[in-house]
């Protein structure tokens, strides 16, 4: 690759912020689902909104694209407020979580159907819908009706339809919630590729973790009509705000302990499951005797039959179940205690023998820049 | 095979249960429909005699063991002889046409706007909408004449509030009989058109104001289209009817208002002219045929 310049507009503070969020609420009667929420969205990002369901994501989205009305607030689109604008008239376009094509036309009509909007001449028209069927390699099929495709066809002409205005924006919503897995991950490139090619700011919804870490610049993880934290995927994964973000994105031991200071190593911590102190290397304000978490990714938790050489972060426990998942495998260790810890182990060696069984004694060592520290 | 062992098991699998299910709408059909259709087309190739019945028998049994078959279509070509005929079945035609546009678009606004009102109305709307279904259709249709006639209770009323001098000659016009066709046939054109514009995605009228389509707009190019079974379901469900009304021209009507059912029923009770009363219903269902099978392809096309 010639260029290698890593793609972060957030950082560089000369960067105006292309989709400005700014202290939004949206009610619905009583229920608050969206509380005064403020996010800067940078030009060609592909930014995912992710969260559990009823997290306000969805309404966060609607209201990008007008449906929704903003209860108090603004929206603003490249320097423009845009909260008081009808749908039909924002440069704004959405891909529907059921596509929501139109049932009484060909693919070709979809995709003309926003085209013929604005009233383009017909052969511009035309030279866009073509355009639009090769980007999503779908011209074979220009004259078939929603009814007579596929779940991925219909998917990739939803797209081609949201695409064809070449909007300043694209809101998708569960894009690609109703793929089966194979085809949802190859379709997840080629999205990146196309947002890539277009050049144009994506923002998209989903509660799949999966799909946001592998498409997005950026993620916010959203809760209870908040944003509880807005990072670059490994950002999110590697150094969660809290238990809840560390939780929700893939998987974690979280593991309660006692702040008891910092020494040369970092923070140092009394594990409540092993009673002995466990190091970080994050270091956290705290008081001495605070309670606080420390959450370990499985596949950085080391597991091994033999008693390591130094006795710091070590946790002891038995083989209770294994989960053997082709290139690796997943061991469910339970600590004397009860607590049961969840330990990846990549498969290296092909072999139906594994050192490792059922009960098998073994201890849990991570490294100290392993574990992130959590307050909350 | 052995016939004796074969039979009962040849009885037993055609009145299993399922068939019997089955044969229950055949044989309402065949007893209600099919028979009393046969005897009707028999009167009409008949003859109109002063006897009881007041036609000639179809079958004449002779001196021969085979009955010989006496049968004649005078009274079809006296149909077409005699301009009445043509004129009632064109102004039937005509009447039925336009009271169905008219009933469409009354109908779609009113199906329209339930569909779309809260959750909660919906049921007590619809409810309003087949509430009339409770009073005799006769009862209705004599309430009308109240309401309708010289001094009734629109023309009271209008007089009353000052915008008319003299009252309205509504009543015995041509004008009355549409009044009372789109009144009566109205929740026959709503329902259908109600349930089409219920299931109706809403997604689909937000993706097209997303591409920037105005809602008047989005109206004719998306729920039009996509509510046409609904439209030909109620249209047919007008039509069909109406096109063999009798009831409301009859008591709504004058003596101008000419309609295939009222020469109906004038030639079977007034004239006791039974053979021609019968080539007329025949002619009537030939020409509903046409409508009846639009409908049925329509309904097809809907489920398929």
């Amino acid at each position: 690759m010639s260029e290698n310049i890593q793609f972060s507009p957030w950082l560089d503070s000369s960067q105006k912020p292309y989709i400005q969020i700014q202290n939004v609420t949206k009610k619905f009667g009583e229920f608050t689902a969206i509380d005064n929420l403020t996010l800067d969205i940078y030009k060609n990002e592909f930014f995912s909104l992710l969260g559990p369901s009823g997290c306000g994501k969805t309404t966060l989205l609607r209201m990008l694209a007008g449906f929704e009305k903003i209860t108090q607030g603004k929206i603003l689109l490249d320097g423009e407020d845009i909260s008081e604008i009808p749908p039909h008239l924002r440069p704004i376009n959405m891909m529907f979580q059921s596509y929501a094509l139109f049932p009484h036309m060909t693919v070709e009509k979809n995709i003309a159907f926003g085209l013929k909007q604005d009233n383009l001449p017909t052969n511009e028209i035309n030279q866009r819908v073509e355009e639009m069927l090769e980007l999503v390699e779908l011209t074979d099929f220009a004259n078939r009706k929603p009814n007579q495709l596929s779940g991925g066809q219909s998917q990739r002409v939803a797209l081609a339809r949201s695409l064809a205005k070449r909007p300043k924006l694209l809101l998708l919503d569960e894009p690609l919630g109703a793929l089966d897995k194979r085809l949802r991950e190859q379709t997840q490139f080629e999205l990146m590729d196309i947002q890539e090619k277009l050049e144009v700011t994506f923002v998209i919804v989903t509660h799949d973790q999966e799909e946001a870490m592998t498409v997005s610049s950026r993620i916010g993880v959203m809760d209870s009509g908040n944003l509880v934290q807005v990072a670059t995927p490994a950002e999110i994964y590697e150094a969660p705000i809290n238990k809840d973000v560390a939780d929700f994105i893939g998987d974690v031991n979280i593991l309660k302990g006692i702040y008891k200071g910092q020494n040369e190593v970092g923070t140092q911590l009394l594990s409540e499951d092993s009673n002995s102190i466990v190091f970080a290397t994050q270091e956290v304000g705290a008081s001495i005797e605070d309670e606080m978490w420390f959450a370990i990714r499985p596949e950085k938790l080391e597991i091994s039959k033999t008693i390591p050489s130094h006795n710091h972060n070590i946790l002891k426990g038995k083989i209770e179940d294994i989960a053997y998942g082709g290139s690796f495998s997943t061991y469910h260790v339970k600590l004397d205690n009860g607590r049961i810890l969840k330990a990846i182990r990549a498969n290296r060696e092909r072999t139906k023998e594994h050192h490792l069984t059922w009960n098998d004694e073994v201890y849990l060592q991570w490294a100290p820049h392993s574990a992130v520290v959590l307050l909350s | 095979m052995n016939l004796t062992q074969t039979n009962p098991n040849f009885f037993k699998s055609i009145f299993n249960g399922r068939n019997a299910v089955i044969a229950i709408p055949y044989i309402w059909l065949l007893l209600l429909f099919l028979l009393p259709f046969i005897y009707v087309l028999k009167i009409s190739f008949a003859e109109t005699i002063y006897a009881r019945p007041p036609y000639s028998s179809l079958l004449i049994w002779g001196d021969s063991w085979l009955p010989s078959i006496k049968a004649s279509f005078d009274n079809y070509l006296f149909l077409f002889s005699d301009s009445l005929y043509i004129k009632a079945y064109l102004s039937s035609l005509k009447i039925a046409f336009i009271s169905t546009i008219l009933t469409l678009i009354i109908g779609y606004s009113i199906a329209y706007s339930v569909a779309r009102a809260p959750n909660r109305w919906r049921g007590i709307l619809l409810m309003l909408v087949i509430l009339p279904f409770w009073t005799s259709f006769l009862i209705r249709v004599y309430a009308w004449i109240g309401i309708l006639k010289t001094e009734g209770l629109l023309n009271l009323a209008l007089m009353s509030i000052g915008i008319i001098e003299k009252p309205l000659m509504i009543m015995n016009t041509d004008l009355a009989v549409y009044i009372g066709i789109i009144y009566s046939y109205l929740p026959f054109m709503i329902l259908p058109l109600y349930a089409n514009l219920e299931k109706m995605d809403m997604s689909l009228l937000e993706a097209a104001a997303d591409l920037g389509c105005r809602p008047f707009k989005a109206f004719w190019t998306v729920t039009i289209p996509l509510s046409i079974p609904g439209i030909m379901a109620g249209c047919f469900l007008v039509f069909i009817p109406v096109m063999g009304e009798f009831v409301i021209p009859d008591l709504l009507g004058g003596s101008e208002t000419l309609m295939i059912g009222k020469v109906l029923w004038t030639e079977f009770f007034y004239n006791r002219d039974w053979p021609v009363a019968s080539a007329v219903a025949i002619l009537l269902l030939a020409i509903l045929v046409v409508p009846i099978m639009l409908y049925q392809r329509s309904q097809e096309k809907a489920i398929s």
